[in-house]
């Protein structure tokens, strides 16, 4: 790295978010905002596709569109391939492409690279160094720069061996990996960055819904750092799997009327797929769309249209399943619902207006559904995962590869996280003593927490209780009032259910105190004046207490000795 | 930044003060669990860099 240095204020540091179906880049701009990057086509969601034709490669949206007519020289859903043994791989999104053959055990395409050739045996490492040079040369043609590294966001599922797969086919593509980051996380500082990076403390659902998979992962930012609670994955359940649904429905109606299923000719099928795939899109926005496909089989042109709720209710089970997967993830990391704070909804298949509403419905009213359905301010979820790498890319721009790999090592990266949140008793509004947390459970340590409390109406002796609370969760029985929404159609599978309950039952959190640690005694404190309280938790987990009257020289200090 | 506010009231002592100190020790907190951070956000790099190079949250300030 020593004489790359001029080169490095020459050139420019991008995200890239490598998906199996789409892939974006993203660069954070001066005054520190990530933004998209569009190719040469103006694609900011760039289909992971390539295909070869007459001795030209094609990329993205050029190559997608030839999985119609040459869908063997067409290479798709490979990203997960990367840095696996043949053996190791489900080919099954991979059947209406290339086909991913086994080469001495190394995954491989064969298609014919030269028109008139013999066809080739692509590997898959080399496949994957074509995509990110396609990419790397869109940023760099955007940019006006040359692109000198890239932070790219990874599955939380992703092996050491993908990893290192992905670091050296990017090497073959003249691209330096600065770092690989994990997608939920990537996601979550996209949302962290729209409040200027304040270090709140949540914990957070992040449910991605992709392509040809979804992932959940429960993750507990606290000061502005996140750790990874839990994570659940579901490689049959996507886009893909929604555009089955349309799919399906559509070749149904062409065979009422001409008696031939379009399913049982390649060529239709990856033509209705295509179409299918663009009604879906509509249907995020519009409640119909409709699809026009000349000659679609047997020569036979095809009309239809199709409104958003026969298509919800025909998806069910997609939507079923996705909301499986996040509850899964979230038992995983022993929570109730009631205790995520927030939930992101990532990926192109989140702007699916019916997945947000279901979200909508599990969790409390109070909780953020970050989607664009169920939240105006929202950010597009296609381009989270790219905005999070452009802005670590932004921020690591100066490290060199050295400071990179020593920040990241598990010397740095692995500490104690608090089992329980520690804080302080107040005196409720009902005069009952109630704990606030200062540092809650899951935040790692070295911590520090400042917080100011009121003295007691009439002054007087004071007691800063240093204790640990507990969550609990309160379960109330509501009446449930009428929704006359039944004719509507709107709630159809739920109707039943409801009908029969009257009574509804509502899950609250509430922190309770668990165990006393210590206590600070401040003797005389008058009326109006603030008490501030510091919490240090220090590597060996021992906490130092500092309690002290704003404006004073009176103070107490103590030390909580490590378990 | 660290800081945070709460409008309640910390409660009046009355009766016998368990020590000669004025701050008394009960017990320690709950055994923590090591659990990796994600390395990634300018908060992390903050820990990171305190962390590497041995530096407490006041030196840090500075
Ligand atoms: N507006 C939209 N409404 C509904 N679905 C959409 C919309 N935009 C994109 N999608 C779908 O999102 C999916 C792609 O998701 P994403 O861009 O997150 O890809 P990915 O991360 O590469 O997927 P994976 O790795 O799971 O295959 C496609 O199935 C696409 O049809
Ligand atoms: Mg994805």
């Amino acid at each position: 790295m020593s004489d790359s240095s001029a080169e490095q204020e020459a050139g420019a540091v991008i995200g890239i978010a490598f998906g199996n179906t789409t892939s974006s880049i993203a660069y954070t701009s001066a005054d520190g905002k990530a933004e998209l990057i569009a190719n040469e086509e103006g694609d900011r969601q760039i289909p992971t596709v390539l295909s070869y034709l007459d001795s030209d490669e094609f990329h993205g949206g050029e190559a997608k569109a030839q999985l119609v007519r040459n869908a063997s020289n067409t290479v798709a859903y490979f990203r997960d391939y990367l840095g696996k043994k043949y053996s190791e791989i489900d080919p099954t999104n991979s059947h209406h492409s290339a086909h991913p053959i086994d080469a001495d055990g190394v995954v491989s395409f064969k298609v014919v690279e030269k028109s008139g050739e013999e066809p080739s045996n692509i590997s898959i490492g080399e496949i994957t160094t074509r995509h990110l040079k396609r990419l790397r040369d869109s940023a760099a043609d955007f940019l006006g720069k040359e692109v000198t590294g890239a932070v790219v966001t990874v599955p939380t599922d992703f092996t050491e061996a993908q990893r290192e797969a992905l670091v050296a086919a990017a090497k073959g593509a003249n691209l330096q990996i600065l770092q690989t980051i994990h997608e939920p996380i990537a996601e979550a500082l996209a949302y962290a960055a729209k409040e200027n990076m304040q270090p709140e403390d949540r914990t957070i659902l992040v449910v991605d819904i992709g392509g040809t998979r979804s992932d959940a992962s429960v993750v507990s930012a606290r000061s502005g750092m996140y750790t990874i609670l839990a994570t659940a994955h579901d490689y049959e359940t996507g886009g893909v799997q929604l555009d089955q649904v349309l799919v399906d429905h559509f070749a149904q109606e062409f065979i009422k009327k001409h008696k031939s299923d379009p399913r049982e000719n390649p060529r239709a099928l990856a033509k209705l797929k295509l179409e299918s795939e663009t009604v879906k899109r509509t249907l995020s926005i519009a409640v119909t769309a409709s699809i026009g496909v000349d000659s679609l089989a047997d020569g036979f042109d095809f009309h239809s249209s199709i409104n958003r709720l026969r298509y919800e209710i025909r998806a069910q089970k997609v939507f079923d399943d996705i909301m499986k997967l996040a509850e899964q993830a979230v038992q995983k990391a022993e929570l109730d619902l009631v205790e995520i704070d927030e939930v992101i909804l990532a990926g192109g298949s989140s702007h699916t207006p019916k997945i947000a509403q279901r979200f909508r419905a599990l969790f409390p009213e109070t909780t953020p559904i970050h989607a664009p359905f169920t939240d105006a301010a929202a950010l597009n979820p296609s381009e989270l995962a790219a905005r999070g790498a452009a802005l670590q890319a932004a921020l690591i721009s100066e490290f060199d590869v050295e400071d990179i790999d020593q920040s990241t090592h598990p010397a740095v990266t692995v500490a104690p996280h608090l089992s329980k949140s520690i804080g302080v008793v107040v005196v409720g509004a009902d005069g009952s003593e109630e704990f606030r947390a200062l540092l809650p459970a899951q935040t790692a340590v070295p911590a520090r927490r400042v917080a100011a409390f009121a003295a007691p109406a009439e002054g007087g002796d004071v007691v800063v209780k240093i204790v640990e609370g507990v969550s609990e969760i309160r379960k109330t029985i509501i009446e449930k009032k009428e929704e006359a929404v039944n004719g509507e159609g709107e709630v159809e599978d739920e109707s039943e259910e409801e009908e029969e309950e009257e009574e509804e039952e509502i899950k609250t959190k509430h922190m309770k105190v668990d165990k006393l640690l210590a206590e600070a005694l401040l003797k005389g404190v008058e009326k109006g004046q603030k008490i501030e309280v510091t919490i240090q938790a220090a590597a060996d987990t021992s906490l130092n207490i500092a309690a002290r009257i704003v404006g004073t020289q009176q103070g107490v200090r103590g030390v909580i000795a490590a378990p | 930044m660290d800081s945070v506010k709460f409008d309640d009231a910390l409660p009046v002592f009355s009766g016998e003060w368990p020590g000669e100190n004025n701050f008394v020790f009960h017990a320690p907190i709950t055994s923590p669990v090591n659990r990796k951070l994600e390395p990634l956000g300018p908060h992390f790099l903050a820990h990171a860099r305190r962390k590497r190079h041995s530096r407490t949250f006041s030196e840090d300030d500075r």
